[in-house]
């Protein structure tokens, strides 16, 4: 396993304007490495845009966004190869097999054997079964985990979930929250953006609630009946002063 | 308040007297538009000379070669405003593009429809493949389906970068239609060629007045337009902070 | 990160699709065939000057094949959000423009290589040397389109109306290729090659270059959010 360089997300005064709308309200954000991170905020707080700024998706209107001290603007494409992104869509191509699919990102990803890569990302989320079936037969809940070993196959340091629990049932949820607390290494970072306050705090290790295109808290997770009083409190106090 | 987050106001925070110096810069083109137009009407139809072969229908000229100027100035301003949106991110940039394109149009149309009235009466027909007249209609569809791209796209900021995009390949397109339409036709002659002979003395300094009015009056419309751009993004922000 | 590898496995994962589902073939190929069909109805066989008609017939039916090869072809990219797929990763956009412009120009070529001949037997015509014309013109002329055309089909689909209105944006800024296209097109029906023929060779060649250098450049701002 080759060393890589420490590596930090760091958003410094990022904004990201949608016409008259801010998404994102000159946010100043550090998250070291080892980080595992619950973002939570209402519909259109921003929590969607900030992943995908991180990611490179979507470019800050002003400010700007470094992974391991290299601006995202500036060196794109290597900074995209640490970083693995799950959206609510799957990125899968419905007609092609898993495999087809997995093999597809591992070339695009530049892995040097691919063929593997897809065999070992598909047993690892548990769906080797499903390799040679098209993507459009499989079932919601396999199709998910597709997608997940999708974004995991070249094993990024910086990992990036928007809503990953939605639509899933208990188990599956479980799993999931399985599979993160095993991935939230010190090597790596996992930034997740979620609704349920429960999930919330029972896993991640830190706390951002968005209102209005800003941080309106940041908490580590501490775990105290107290603690999580208060943290939620604060959390409804965000809302409120929308 | 929500513009303070970025560098570049959405609509509302400008220096103080600039409304002021605004409206007398509209009212000076206006006024100098007021004021040459008569004079360009008396000189187009008494000052300058009858044309010998072409008769009274020639002075439709001083029409149609002025709007020509304009209409591609006016793209050229699309053009340059198109480049410089993408290469600062200004707002500013985009809405001079999108005004010069609107107002372009209306001179494009005043070309194409003084052409035909020139041509039937003086060689008897509406419309001739000639290489500048057939340009025209090519930068007017351009023009045009540069408004309809506008109009498909809701979001300011990508319709802005979209519109650029096409602005940019628009109007370095136009060279190359004028070029194929001049090859194109010498491979298929017409009787009727635009002659572009010496201009007696008269008749250029009709032309230069022609020209000068045009240029007044779409600076004019300019400024008239981007006011109303800028009122329209105020009405947005205002919705939006409801 | 090279640009050439990732956009041949962008290529070459649309190839696959393509073979799997037929579906753009299916659709266009279909269409392309009755436009040539009932142009062989529609003009004499005999006759002065169908060479150029029969080169603007063929034109017609290669821009609707290209056109809708486009929208489907990203329309297809859309769908479950695979282009952000593509710009998740580390290909740089150029890749990804490159990728989808070879993907659209093997499937526009294999079209053409069905249609072209069709063309020359439906409407007796007798190209005999010309037949090298026929190709650099549809080559250099295909490659026009399909530059332009990627380009904003990947504007297209992020609009409202969808892959709808890419006709709407290739057309006018396509005219000057499809113009020289149809030229060389007519003087290799007819087996002439003259200095005009060589000129509008050279404007393709000039249309195609401008215009690939463009869309390279700005393929970053159509994609980004």
């Amino acid at each position: 396993m080759e060393r890589r360089p420490s590596l930090g997300i760091r958003l410094n005064g990022v904004s990201k304007a949608f016409g008259a709308q801010l998404a994102l309200a000159s946010v100043d954000l550090e998250i070291p490495q080892g980080s595992y991170v619950a973002v939570m905020g209402a519909n259109g707080a921003g929590k969607t845009t900030m992943l995908k700024v991180i990611a490179g998706l979507a470019a800050p209107t002003s400010g700007s966004v470094t992974i391991a001290g290299i601006e995202m603007r500036k060196a794109g494409p290597r900074l995209r190869a640490q970083v693995g992104f799950v959206s609510h869509e799957t990125m899968l191509y419905a007609d092609l097999t898993a495999r087809e699919n997995l093999r597809f990102h591992a070339k695009l990803f530049g892995l040097p054997r691919p063929r593997e890569a897809a065999e070992r990302a598909a047993e690892r989320l548990d769906v080797a079964h499903a390799l040679d079936k098209p993507v459009r037969a499989l079932s919601r809940g396999t199709r998910q985990r597709v997608a997940l070993a999708r974004a995991l196959i070249h094993d990024p340091s910086v990992i990036l979930l928007d809503e990953p629990y939605t639509g899933l049932d208990e188990a599956a949820a479980a799993s999931l929250s399985e599979l993160l607390e095993e991935l939230a290494t010190p090597e790596r970072i996992v930034m997740l953006t979620l609704h349920d306050v429960v999930r919330a705090l029972s896993g991640p290790r830190r706390l951002l609630v968005l209102s209005g295109g800003r941080v309106a808290l940041d908490q580590p997770v501490d775990g105290s009946t107290d603690e999580m009083a208060e943290t939620y409190l604060g959390l409804l106090r965000a809302e409120a002063r929308r | 308040m929500k513009t303070d987050a970025l560098q570049q106001p959405v609509g509302e925070l400008r220096p103080e007297g600039a409304a002021g110096v605004e409206r007398g810069r509209r009212r000076l083109w206006g006024t100098l538009t007021l004021v040459s137009m008569p004079v360009l009407l008396a000189m187009a139809l008494v000052y300058a000379p009858e044309d010998a072969n072409q008769g009274a229908a020639q002075r439709i000229f001083y029409i149609h070669v002025p709007s020509a100027w304009i209409g591609f100035l006016a793209f050229a301003v699309v053009f340059v405003g198109s480049i410089a949106f993408l290469a600062t991110g200004k707002r500013r940039w985009d809405d001079i593009a999108a005004s010069s394109a609107e107002i372009g149009v209306i001179f494009t149309t005043a070309v194409l429809v003084t052409g035909p009235l020139w041509g039937r009466p003086v060689w008897g027909v509406y419309w001739t493949w000639d290489p500048r007249l057939t340009s025209f209609l090519m930068l007017w569809l351009i023009y045009l389906s540069y408004i309809v791209l506008r109009g498909y796209v809701p979001e300011p900021i990508r319709r802005a970068k979209f519109a650029a995009v096409l602005g940019i390949v628009g109007f370095l397109d136009v060279p190359i239609v004028y070029l194929s339409a001049r090859w194109w036709r010498s491979e298929h002659p017409t009787q009727f060629v635009v002659e572009s002979g010496d201009l007696p003395m008269q008749m250029l300094i009709t032309l230069l007045v022609g020209v000068a009015t045009f240029t007044f009056f779409y600076l004019y419309l300019m400024a008239v337009r981007l006011r109303v751009g800028r009122l329209r993004a105020r009405v947005e922000e205002a919705e939006v902070s409801r | 990160m090279s640009i050439l590898a990732p956009a041949l496995t962008i290529a070459g994962k649309d190839l696959r699709l393509e073979m799997k589902t037929r579906d753009v073939v299916a659709s266009v190929g279909l269409f392309v065939l009755l436009v040539v069909v009932t142009a062989s109805f529609a003009f004499p066989t005999g006759g002065e000057g169908r060479e150029g008609i029969a080169a603007g017939v063929l034109w017609m039916a290669f821009l609707f094949a290209a056109l809708l090869g486009m929208g489907r072809s990203m329309a297809i990219e859309k769908e479950d959000a695979c282009l952000e797929g593509l710009l998740v990763s580390p290909a740089p956009r150029e890749a990804v423009f490159l990728g989808k412009l070879l993907t659209n120009l093997g499937f526009t070529f294999a079209v053409e290589l069905v249609i072209l001949p069709l063309f020359v037997i439906l409407l007796q015509l007798e190209p005999a040397g010309g037949a090298l014309l026929l190709v650099l013109s549809a080559f250099l002329g295909t490659l026009g389109l399909v530059t332009v055309g990627t380009l904003f089909a990947a504007m297209a689909v992020n609009t409202r109306g969808r892959e709808a209105i890419l006709p709407l944006l290739v057309m006018p800024v396509s005219i000057p290729v499809m113009v020289a296209a149809v030229k060389v097109s007519e003087a290799g029906f007819a087996g002439t090659w003259t200095a005009s023929t060589t000129s509008w060779l050279l404007l393709m060649v000039g249309y195609d270059a401008l215009f690939l250098l463009v869309a390279l450049a700005t393929f970053q701002h159509v994609t980004e959010e």
